[in-house]
């Protein structure tokens, strides 16, 4: 070996702090698997509840799971809707679990039994997500509208229970934010691995309320006092994260440096990242591979640089996020 | 030398990706030290990815095994490998 610059170096980086563009394919797989919901919460980002139209079918959802597998995508995380409403939920998953990917699933857990949970374990996941978005019954089903907060609870446990790392994702809103602190004592108390939240975001059904959502300045200030305390609290014994930015800030940080990811929704178009409208892609049209090549070259585009920008200045732009541009 | 169980490492033209799944953290190595993650992975022993190494290379065992004790010990610290 070895000259100097041959030597082995190992450098760290958090996932969107890598050059994009170093990465012969995407790292991490952010799907929507579908769009139909058995919920109606009040501050989705996604609007979800129907079917969206010509969502992909059985086998083009294959035909995407085996690409994934030939770029060696490590991480996929799918979502919806209410991703295990897909008829076709469980098979995926083991398609990715048997072709050792990680793999995260985000869901509101109200199909979450006992066997479930032990098929869960079985299959290894990386994580199960599950929104938890108050303390009680009272706070939670304001938000989660035709949730249930008993059976959520329940099946946090019962996931446990199966050995399954279990996460809670919280949204802090008006409705809620004075039982984050109780909410993250219940997690440890249930033996969750991690707690999860940030600000809400000003998109989908969330932005159209708003008003009636976003916790005041002050709210926030608490909030995070909150949860610095904790995460002191539960070093070392449970993760709690916050991501302390809100969109407009990461729109700014993600203008200079992409994420090596790809969104992809539930008809097959690649979405540039969440709270933009932009599409990149198409999976009906192109290989995931060339779509990769388009994302890298969409973030150079004047016109996502410039209508970036002006969601930057003017925030109430967030508001186009679900109404899709193709480049 | 045992991976961690959700970590996921990859090739690329610089070297090699490693992907902490759990934590969400990616370490990156150039070309030598993705050899050495190569190796490991294979069910390799420190000592046998140093010989490896030395027969490939035309440089000193020495400091071969240095460096491969260095990647291990940075891997271990950031939990990519199990001590």
């Amino acid at each position: 070996m070895i000259e100097n610059e041959l030597r082995p170096k190992v450098n760290e980086f958090e996932i969107q702090g890598t050059n994009f563009s170093d990465y012969q394919s995407p790292l991490f797989i952010a799907w929507q698997l579908n769009s139909i919901c058995n919920l109606e919460c009040l501050h989705c980002c996604e609007e979800a509840g129907e079917i969206m139209p010509n969502e992909l079918n059985r086998e083009e959802v294959m035909d995407f799971c085996q690409q994934i597998v030939d770029l060696n995508i490590p991480y996929v995380a799918i979502s919806g809707g209410e991703p295990m409403m897909h008829p076709d939920f469980f098979k995926i998953c083991e398609f990715f679990r048997s072709n050792g990917i990680s793999l995260k699933v985000e869901t509101n857990g109200l199909f979450i039994n006992k066997e479930v949970a032990a098929r869960f374990g079985k299959l290894g996941f990386r994580s199960v997500q599950i929104s938890v978005d108050g303390a009680s019954q009272d706070t939670f089903e304001k938000m989660r509208i035709k949730g249930n907060f008993k059976k959520v609870i329940e099946a946090c446990k019962f996931l446990v229970e199966a050995g399954v790392n279990t996460e809670i994702v919280f949204v802090p809103t008006k409705f809620n934010i004075h039982e984050t602190g109780k909410l993250i004592d219940m997690s440890y108390d249930m033996g969750i691995y991690g707690f999860y939240t940030g600000k809400i975001m000003q998109i989908g059904r969330a932005g159209q309320n708003w008003d009636i959502l976003c916790p005041s300045a002050q709210e926030y200030e608490e909030f995070f006092k909150v949860l610095t305390e904790k995460e002191k609290q539960y070093a070392g014994k449970m993760k709690v994260y916050y991501y302390p930015y809100d969109v407009i800030e990461e729109l700014k940080y993600r203008l200079e440096k992409p994420s090596a990811s790809l969104l992809v929704i539930p008809n097959g178009k690649t979405k540039l990242i969440g709270p933009l409208p932009f599409v990149c892609g198409d999976l009906r049209k192109s290989k995931l591979s060339e779509i990769w090549n388009d994302y890298q070259k969409a973030w150079k585009k004047d016109e996502v640089i410039s209508f970036t920008k002006q969601v930057i200045e003017n925030p109430e732009l967030l508001k186009e996020a679900n109404k899709w541009r193709e480049l | 030398m045992e991976f961690q169980k959700h970590v996921k490492v990859r090739q690329e033209k610089f070297g090699a990706v490693v992907f902490e799944t759990l934590r969400e953290k990616i370490f990156v190595t150039n070309e030598s030290g993705a050899q050495i993650l190569s190796l490991l992975q294979a069910g390799k022993e420190p000592e046998a990815v140093t010989n490896e190494l030395s027969s490939m290379y035309d440089g000193d065992p020495a400091v071969i095994k240095k460096d491969v004790d260095e990647v291990i010990s940075t891997l271990q610290e950031s939990g990519i490998i199990k001590n």
